[in-house]
């Protein structure tokens, strides 16, 4: 089943230590926003814009602590300079859940296309952040994945999840 | 009335004591006239209008230490959302020095508009505690409060400057963060 269950990944979170979650949340991530509101071992901070989202984050992470930025692409596509200034050039480990708006349509075929879609890993890509698809639970893996490339790299990398969140 | 901006820099920089002061724009380019101290950080470049997010998520890791952000005016423009974000979860560690001088100072002189009331947007953003101080010895008479009192705060200080300024220096920016983890104590989580 598409779509990735909101708990599951609040639960892969609180593993992997993650302190806070920056966010805009779109709709995709609504329910997985909701979950983590509720949840009272991670602290939900709600910029106003991603990129201010990215450098609160880099904050959080030069302060010892490990936070998570959860944004949609065309939030991500905004967010470039401060991705840029506070996570690829300062080499700092961020780690990035992006919303791949347009992703369902494509895949089913529908037109007109998204115009986020198509550059969004383009853009991953270009910028040098590796990347992941999280499509259903069973690849919820791949957020530790990335998290220890982010590490081991020194640099920022993404989990783009392409179906949204179920409660 | 105004405040030479040095001389403002040389207040705080005689009454800091562990706090950690990050830096943007033409402060980074006079505050190590000042200062040279393990906790200071040039934010220069890593993201424009940032400078106070990046304190903010600082000062919410470091409870236990003040963090003082000087940003521009120009740079408040740019990211005038974080007032929201301040107003909203500013943490009681965080002092934002905004020096306004109504010009992007660095990149020419180009003014802003005359018309923004800087401390009326701080307010209507719901940052807690706002003032403006326009004269040096009233600065100098805030100071010990803004620095131990619970805040956030958020000050708009009207600055002039006369004085050459020093030329931009790139530094690296992975040993900026470096130097600051390291005065932190922050173990190092990367390759």
């Amino acid at each position: 089943m598409n779509g990735v269950s909101a708990a599951a990944t609040v639960a892969v979170l609180k593993d992997l230590g993650i302190s806070h979650v920056v966010s805009i949340p779109d709709g995709e991530s609504r329910h997985l926003y909701s979950a983590l509101v509720d949840d009272e071992q991670i602290q939900v901070i709600m910029p106003t814009r991603e990129g201010e989202g990215i450098a609160i984050a880099a904050g959080l992470w030069v302060g010892g602590l490990r936070p998570l930025v959860l944004l949609q692409n065309t939030g991500l596509m905004e967010a470039g300079d401060a991705l840029r200034g506070c996570g690829i050039g300062p080499s700092i480990p961020l780690l990035l859940l992006v919303g791949w708006r347009g992703y369902p349509g494509a895949m089913a075929g529908s037109l007109p296309i998204d115009s986020a879609y198509p550059y969004t890993i383009p853009l991953l890509d270009a910028w040098g952040v590796p990347h992941r698809a999280l499509l259903t639970d069973d690849d919820l893996g791949l957020i530790g994945e990335m998290a220890t490339m982010a590490v081991a790299t020194s640099r920022p990398a993404a989990v783009v999840y392409g179906y949204g969140f179920t409660p | 009335m105004s405040i030479e901006r040095l001389d403002l820099l040389r207040a705080l920089a005689a009454r800091r004591e562990d706090e950690i002061v990050i830096t943007t724009m033409t402060a980074t380019l006079q505050w190590p006239l000042v200062s040279s101290h393990p906790l200071d950080f040039d934010f220069l470049a890593f993201g424009m209008g940032h400078a106070s997010d990046f304190g903010l998520g600082l000062a919410l890791a470091r409870p236990e230490r003040r963090v003082i952000v000087l940003k521009g005016d120009g740079g408040l423009l740019m990211s005038l959302g974080s007032l929201v974000t301040l107003g909203r979860y500013g943490p009681p560690n965080l002092l934002v020095l905004l020096l306004e001088n109504r010009s992007y100072e660095l990149t020419g002189g180009q003014e802003l508009s005359p018309n923004v009331d800087f401390t009326a947007l701080a307010l209507g953003a719901g940052v807690p505690n706002v003032e403006r101080i326009d004269d040096l010895p009233v600065f100098e008479t805030r100071l010990p409060a803004l620095l131990t009192e619970p805040g956030p705060h958020f000050v708009v200080l009207r600055v002039t400057n006369s004085e050459p300024l020093p030329p931009v220096r790139h530094t690296d920016h992975s040993s900026r963060v470096e130097n600051l983890r390291r005065a932190l104590g922050v173990v190092e989580e990367r390759a």
